[in-house]
Order: C-alpha cells, then sequence, then structure tokens
C-alpha cells in the first residue's frame, strides 16, 4: 500500500466514480425546505442533499418563483436552468400554507423533520403560525434556519422586501472593494463603479454558511438533544469572506476601495496583459518577488522595489506592472504558464490563466475530476452540471438525480410520512392545497 | 427568572432567543473537539477558524521565528501596534498558538503526539509534501484512525492540475469567476476580496462537520480532499448547464443580472444603490414607485421582462429614475412600494451601522495582547450554542508551553532543549509582525502559566 505514490492512493480512496459504493453521512437527516425566491436556501438544502440528507422541497402549488429566474428566460423542460442545478436529490411536494389545511400538513411533517429552512420577509412565517415560536412546540429538537439579508432580529429585521443576492452582495461588502476605480480614465464612465461578482455569490455565500450552522446544530443536537434557531444574514456572511477591512476599519479608520486588479495587501498579486488573453501572476514576499523577478529577467526591479513597503505604495503599482507586462504581452498566456512552471530557483511565482467560463468547461483537470459531470435524469435528460466540491473517503457526496418536476413527489412523500392515500391527496388537490 | 417572550413582536422575540448579550452563558457547540492546524496563510487556518468560533480548541502550528506566511499580510504594510497585519487577525482568533519546525524528527514526534489527542487535522501545503515528511493521512491515521484530516489545496490532490501551485486568485481565474465579473466594455475583474480562500475554507469546515457527525455514529475517521478552484465552480449557478445546453460563452453583464431582471446596481446622487424587483407584485410596485406604469403593463410576465430586448429597456429605466434620487429616497420606496434596495456599504457603513450593531455582527473586543480590535462575528447566528470570538491572533509560539506541558505532559528541561535545537521557537524580534507589541507587558494573555 505505501508502494503507491500519494497522489494514485488519493485517487483511489476518494475519486466521485466510486462514490455510490460508499455509505452517506447525512441519511438519517430529512430537511424541509421551504426556501422561496432564493438560491441560499437552495445552495444550503443542496449541500446537505448531496451526502445524504433526505430533503424535501416544499413548494406553493404553481411551484417556486425560483424556477423562472434563468438566463434570458431560457428554459428546459419547463425549468430554469439555474433551479434544475440546485434541485439535485431533493424530492419535490407541493403545499400551499396559505391555507390553514397546508399550515397543519407542514406541522405534521415538522414532527418528523430535523431541519428546517426557509427565506421568507422575517416574520411572515410567524404571521402565518408556522414560525419558530410555534413549531419549536410541536418539535423541540426542530433546527430552524431563517435566511434573509437583514436577519430575523435588529432594527431592519421588520422589513418586507425579499432577500435578493445583488442586496446581500451590495451591504456584503464585496461591492465595494471590487470594480474599476473612478479615476482609472481609459474606461468608460459607466464601467469605473462598484462591481458585483458575476454569479450570485451572496447567496451562494449565504448558503454555504447556513449549511455549516445546520451542521454544527445537527453535531450538538446529538450531545444535548436539543434543537434551535439559525439566523443567517448573507451579507454578513459576504463581509465574513470578505478579507480584513472590517479589522482594519477599527484600528486605522480607514476604508478599503476598489483598486481594479490590484490588491491592497499584495504585490505582485495582479492580473496582466498577455499576447492572447490575460493572466494572474503572483510573487509578494521578498523571497516570491524574487522568484518572479528571475522568471522575466527583471534582477533591477528588485533594487527598485526591495521590500514589501515599497511594493504596497499603490502609486508604485502601475509603473511596475507596465515593466512586467513588456515581458509578459510579448508572450502567449501558455508560454508565461510554462515559463512560471518550469522556474526551479528559491522562491515560488505563481501564475494563472484567465479563463472564460467556456474554456474552463473544456479543461481537462476539471472533467477529470469530476467536477463537471454529465448525468442521465430521467426527466430532465442527459445533462451536465457542476457536482459535488469536497472528495470524502469514507461518505463521499453525490449526484443521484438532477431535478424533479413541481410536485413531483407528492404521492411519494405524502404517503411515506403521513399515510395518505391517493384519494385524499385528490381531495387536497382540489381544495388547492397542494 | 423566565421572561415573557411568547407574547412580543416577531423579531423581538427572536433577538431574546439570540441575546447577543448573553453568548457567554451558553454552551459552545464544538466543545471537545481539538483541531490541529498546520496550515499557512488564509485557505488552511480559515478552516480551523470557523471551527474555533464555535468552540473547537484549535491549535496553529507555524514556523518557529517567522511564522505563517500570512502575518505581513496587510493594507500598505499598515500594522496594528506596527506588529499585528489585519490579515493575520482576520484569520485566526481564539486559537493558540505554537511553533514547530515539522521538518526535523523531534518536530514529527511532537505532531505525532499531537494528533493522537486531535480530532481533526487541516493542512495546506503542496499535494504529497507531508505525506513525505511522514504527515500524510495514511501516516497519521494509523496513530489515530478517529482523526478527520482535511487537505485544502487549489486544484485537489490528483489529477492533471494537482501540481500547480495556486492562490486564491488562480481560482478564481481559471474557474472563470474573473472573467464573469466586470462589464463587457471594460476588463475582467479579480474579486475585491480573497473569495475563494474565505469562502473556500468555510466549505472545508462544513465538509469537517460532515466528517465529525459520520464519526459520532461510527467511530471513523477520514480524508477529505477539498479544491479550491471546484469550489468556485461548484457556485457559479447556471454557468456550466448554460454553455452545456448552448454551445455559448457565458458573458459578463455588469452589475445586471441577465436572470433575474431588475436586478441591478444603479448610481444615484450619493452613492450606489443595489435594486430587485423579479415577482408581479414587486416589478408593479418598482414601476409605481418610478412612475412607470407602461413598462408593467408592457411587461407584465416574469418571462416578458428575462427577454434581451426587454430588459436593456427595463435597465435603462431604472437608471434614469435613480440617478437624481438619494441612497435613502430609493430605499425608502422600496419598502412602501414593495421591492427590494439596499445601499452599496462599504467597510464604514457596515461598521457603523446600527443595525449590525444591535446584532452584534461586529465584535468589538478587549483583547490582553493587542488591545481593543474588531472582528465580523461568527456566521451564522445560533440561539442554544452560539459561536464567539474569545482573543485575537496571537504572536508566534506564545502557546508552547501551554500546550507542550498542559497536553503533552512535556517537562520544562525538555522543552528548553528543544528550543535550543531549533525545533520549537517563539517570535523572532527581527520580525516584527511574529512578535507581540511593544506596550505588551509581558504577562496579560498567557495561557500559562
Amino acid at each position: 500500500m505505501e508502494e503507491m505514490s500519494w497522489a494514485d492512493w488519493a485517487r483511489e480512496n476518494t475519486d466521485p466514480r466510486k462514490a455510490h459504493l460508499k455509505p452517506e453521512a447525512l441519511e438519517d437527516v430529512v430537511v424541509l425546505d421551504l426556501s422561496y425566491g432564493s438560491f441560499a436556501g437552495l445552495y444550503a438544502s443542496s449541500l446537505l442533499a448531496e451526502y445524504g440528507a433526505k430533503v424535501i422541497r416544499i413548494e406553493p402549488p404553481e411551484g417556486d418563483i425560483a424556477r423562472k429566474m434563468t438566463p434570458f428566460g431560457i428554459k428546459h423542460k419547463d425549468t430554469g436552468l439555474a433551479y434544475i442545478v440546485e434541485g439535485r436529490n431533493k424530492y419535490h411536494i407541493t403545499l400551499d400554507i396559505t391555507k390553514e389545511k397546508g399550515r397543519e400538513l407542514l406541522k405534521k411533517l415538522v414532527k418528523k423533520a430535523d431541519v428546517l429552512i426557509e427565506t421568507y420577509p422575517p416574520g411572515y412565517m410567524d404571521e402565518l403560525g408556522i414560525g419558530y415560536r410555534q413549531l419549536r412546540k410541536i418539535n423541540p429538537k426542530l433546527i430552524y434556519c431563517a435566511i434573509h439579508s437583514f436577519g430575523h432580529f435588529g432594527p431592519k429585521a421588520k422589513t418586507k422586501m425579499r432577500d435578493y443576492d445583488v442586496i446581500d452582495q451590495a451591504m456584503g461588502g464585496i461591492v465595494w472593494t471590487t470594480g474599476i476605480p473612478e479615476d482609472y480614465e481609459g474606461y468608460p464612465e459607466h464601467t469605473r463603479v462598484p462591481t458585483k461578482l458575476g454569479n450570485w455569490m451572496g447567496w451562494y455565500v449565504g448558503g454555504g454558511f447556513a449549511a455549516f450552522g445546520i451542521m454544527v446544530a445537527l453535531f450538538w443536537r446529538r450531545k444535548s438533544g436539543k434543537g434551535q434557531f439559525i439566523d443567517v444574514a448573507p451579507p454578513e456572511a459576504m463581509a465574513k469572506v470578505t478579507n480584513y477591512y472590517i479589522q482594519y476599519y477599527h484600528y486605522r479608520r480607514k476604508v478599503i476601495s476598489r483598486v481594479a486588479n490590484f490588491d491592497p495587501a499584495v504585490f505582485v498579486y495582479t492580473l496582466a496583459r498577455a499576447k492572447d488573453g490575460m493572466v494572474f501572476m503572483a510573487g509578494f514576499s521578498d523571497i516570491n518577488f524574487y522568484a518572479l523577478t528571475q522568471i522575466i529577467g527583471r534582477p533591477d526591479l528588485r533594487e527598485k522595489y526591495p521590500t514589501i513597503k515599497e511594493r504596497l505604495t499603490p502609486e508604485n503599482w502601475p509603473v511596475c506592472l507596465a515593466e512586467i507586462e513588456k515581458w509578459s504581452r510579448e508572450r502567449t498566456v501558455k508560454e508565461i504558464i510554462d515559463a512560471f512552471m518550469a522556474y526551479t530557483g528559491e522562491g515560488t511565482a505563481v501564475a494563472g490563466e484567465v479563463l472564460k467560463p467556456i474554456e474552463t468547461f473544456k479543461e481537462e483537470n476539471f472533467w477529470d475530476r469530476g467536477i463537471f459531470q454529465e448525468i442521465e435524469d430521467p426527466e430532465y435528460g442527459k445533462l451536465v452540471i457542476q457536482s459535488v466540491v469536497a472528495k470524502m473517503e469514507k461518505t463521499p457526496g453525490r449526484i443521484k438525480w438532477v431535478c424533479r418536476k413541481v410536485g413531483a413527489d407528492n404521492d411519494y412523500i405524502y404517503k411515506e410520512f403521513l399515510g395518505l392515500n391517493k384519494s385524499d391527496l385528490e381531495e387536497l388537490k382540489k381544495e388547492g392545497v397542494i | 427568572m423566565e421572561k415573557d417572550i411568547e407574547s412580543l413582536p416577531y423579531t423581538e422575540f427572536i433577538r431574546e432567543l439570540m441575546n447577543p448579550e448573553e453568548i457567554f452563558e451558553k454552551p459552545e457547540p464544538l466543545k471537545g473537539i481539538r483541531v490541529l492546524d498546520v496550515g499557512t496563510l488564509i485557505f488552511g487556518p480559515m478552516v480551523a477558524t470557523y471551527l474555533a468560533e464555535f468552540g473547537a480548541e484549535v491549535i496553529h502550528v507555524e514556523m518557529p521565528g517567522r511564522g505563517d506566511t500570512m502575518r505581513p499580510l496587510t493594507p500598505f504594510a499598515d500594522f496594528h501596534k506596527g506588529v499585528l497585519a489585519a490579515g493575520f487577525e482576520a484569520t485566526n482568533n481564539s486559537k493558540y498558538h505554537v511553533a514547530i519546525d515539522m521538518r526535523t524528527p523531534e518536530g514529527k514526534e511532537l505532531i505525532y503526539r499531537l494528533v493522537r489527542k486531535c480530532d481533526v487535522l487541516v493542512e495546506n501545503y503542496r499535494p504529497g509534501t507531508l505525506d513525505r515528511w511522514g504527515l500524510g493521512y495514511r501516516q497519521l491515521s494509523k496513530i489515530n484512525p478517529r482523526l478527520v484530516y482535511i487537505s485544502m489545496s487549489g486544484f485537489g490532490q490528483w489529477g492533471p492540475w494537482t501540481m500547480r501551485p495556486s492562490y486564491d486568485a488562480v481560482a478564481q481565474a481559471t474557474s472563470g469567476l474573473i472573467e464573469i465579473t466586470g462589464f463587457p466594455d471594460a476588463i475582467p475583474l479579480k474579486a475585491g476580496a480573497w473569495i475563494g480562500d474565505y469562502y473556500g475554507a468555510l466549505m472545508g469546515a462544513f465538509a469537517v462537520m460532515v466528517a465529525l457527525y459520520w464519526r459520532e455514529k461510527t467511530g471513523e475517521g477520514q480524508y477529505i480532499d477539498h479544491p479550491q478552484a471546484e469550489n468556485l465552480i461548484r457556485n457559479m449557478d447556471w454557468t456550466w448547464l448554460y454553455i452545456y445546453l448552448t454551445g455559448k460563452n457565458r458573458e459578463r453583464t455588469g452589475n445586471r443580472d441577465v436572470a433575474i431582471v431588475p436586478s441591478d446596481i444603479v448610481k444615484v446622487k450619493d452613492g450606489f444603490v443595489a435594486v430587485a424587483a423579479f415577482s408581479e407584485d414587486e416589478f408593479m410596485g418598482l414601476c409605481e414607485a418610478m412612475g412607470r406604469m407602461d413598462l408593467f403593463e408592457k411587461y407584465a410576465s416574469v418571462e416578458e421582462r428575462l427577454k434581451e430586448e426587454n430588459q436593456k429597456v427595463i435597465y435603462e429605466a431604472l437608471h434614469s429614475w435613480a440617478k437624481d434620487k438619494t441612497v435613502n429616497e430609493i430605499i425608502e420606496k422600496a419598502e412602501k412600494f414593495g421591492f427590494s434596495a439596499a445601499k452599496v456599504m462599504s467597510s464604514k457603513d457596515q461598521y457603523e451601522d446600527e443595525h449590525w450593531r444591535a446584532r452584534k455582527s461586529i465584535w468589538i473586543h478587549e483583547d490582553p495582547i493587542f488591545g481593543e480590535l474588531a472582528e465580523v462575528s461568527p456566521v451564522p447566528k445560533l440561539s442554544e450554542s452560539p459561536g464567539r470570538i474569545k482573543w485575537a491572533a496571537r504572536p508566534n509560539g506564545i502557546d508552547n508551553e501551554h500546550v507542550f506541558i498542559r497536553l503533552l505532559g512535556l517537562t520544562k528541561e525538555e522543552l528548553e532543549e528543544l528550543y535550543k535545537k531549533g525545533v520549537i521557537g517563539k517570535w523572532d524580534e527581527n520580525v516584527p509582525w511574529s512578535c507581540p507589541p511593544k506596550d505588551w507587558d509581558g504577562k496579560s494573555g498567557l495561557f500559562y502559566p
């Protein structure tokens, strides 16, 4: 065994293609996901579903509006693309919680659930009589996770506003620090503004923290027997992952603002132009700056910028970058990466190609690793979606199915959990409850 | 005395449950979990920080002397009290700091002894490095089969790119995130934060929790390979399915969302405001606020509004309406007419925000070594077993005695020997960011004796 190289051992033991041969860590966990119009909630339940939790999506009879959030309105078999991606491994039922009968059914489901996720404006569920205040009495072991931009307490929590990614990013600080500064006059005026990240990062980060909190609460529940309320405000989650800006503001009373593709705390750590695209390159600490200047054949830059003091002086950034670009603009992206990879001297300088998503999608590495996975789904056909990130040795995550239509699992779930028969369901359907 | 909280209005009821003033009176959910954090920079150590905030006992191992490469990471080389980097502060709190040269035989022995008493090990060396040093999962799981061992790396422990050195921005670049951020008529943009690191580490902490949950049931530890670039790929919503189905690239579209219309950031008189109104009632509210009910009639359904040509009309109307308003006017209108809006907030806005203060989302604390500091509070907020920040990042090696004597049972003489050989060490007076501040009294904040 020990003869095996590390990489071979790691592949052998964490290859996602073998995931289905291994057990699932969360198979004893039942999650009710009542998210509405929020990919923060959907992502949180996706993470739990990937590791085996039985996630029941509860949508209103007309379906979650998140099914309609899709680029240019493109749908695949009646469902928006983003929703298909986060439908993985989830059972889909419908329930009208604005109706008394719907709420009764929800309460019955809650008795058998471990986790509930919701993303409505704070107090909406409470007003309906199915908030944490009421549900904890029905099931004291319930972990109730509420996700909303303003959280569920504090002066601004009494809002009717809904949670959107752009709101979460804006309040989270990442928009303030991303983008081209106003005075970079080489770019059109409307582009020199605070800029959001292209993906729904506010929602994803919020959902990630929700899933983490749920796991912490589940772990603690095994010891204490207690459920609890989890309050996740995605903007606060964004602030948590937005470097040291709060720390710095506190001790220096200075705001970090956008610096395009530079970085206030590390230089060289920037994008540079190549002959045929852009590359990222880094060589910050003295020893790594040494490596970078060796690679580009410019030892003179070490004399000009000998310590991090000089390298962290903003006025020096464009000047030094221009010198670096004298080298990089003469070379293709591939030549630059190769040159960095071939360096064997002291220190480590790093380069990375700025790929267009369509190029990333073709990159062999990501297919080999299984992060892109082609799946034949009985309802949605052959698709490629992004798969599970962490490769776990004993309880790997996996995708079992991609998505389900609105209410597709009504029969199964209502039968399994509440013992309802076809005729009961017909009745509920007539009353518009499901 | 039990307060009657049942009859309170909702948000006040929740406030009572969460009560930020009572956090230290409540139990810590991860108490009893010990984490050995041998990582450096952010991607490894931050995994341990998220666990520390919820009560895990984290031992952060650094090289004697200079310590963690993260120690000098601070904007404009501007340190708190001349020694504490904002970046290092943000990446390490509530940990014990020891300094061991793990490449020496005696250093390894110390790690083995620690591993016997730990539940989790976090590392982010180049793949295979620790295995080569005899500190890989294959070796350590024999010493402690209950160990959860997580390796954080740019591209994972195997595969064509496994040996590529990586930083946050390499992951951002190769995942395509940079290419989709920014305006089509300008340049691709790096995120204004090391989000691949700080957020990637969170997902590492999530995976550790999944493994610990499994271990509670079975007693088994396990190995986790956590790749940074793949985490960003995972979070790029509809990008990949769109490319697969249409064969087209996902282009960057500035602040405009093309899947949620409208959802944008508008320039107003005194700042920038995010605005979103997807559903029918929200869009109607926005049109009413803008005095543009014609738009609502013309683009009555979500589907109509998502059409490329219609998006343009709606977004232009939004910008031209907003430009002579103030931030507060837009937010007031949003509450009144029923759509969503929020200010683009700076760190100052967040720091001073009365709502965040009432939620104790900014954690201002008096550190015994570094004085008053502020952190972003643990996210998420748990009502029964909340997270907390106990102390700030600490000088290199300051907890050697606490850990090696109390936890491992080494004698003072053995310690002296290890110091002499350079196997363990403390800060280096010539490297300011490894040191305590000049005004430190040499005693405050020491856990030993």
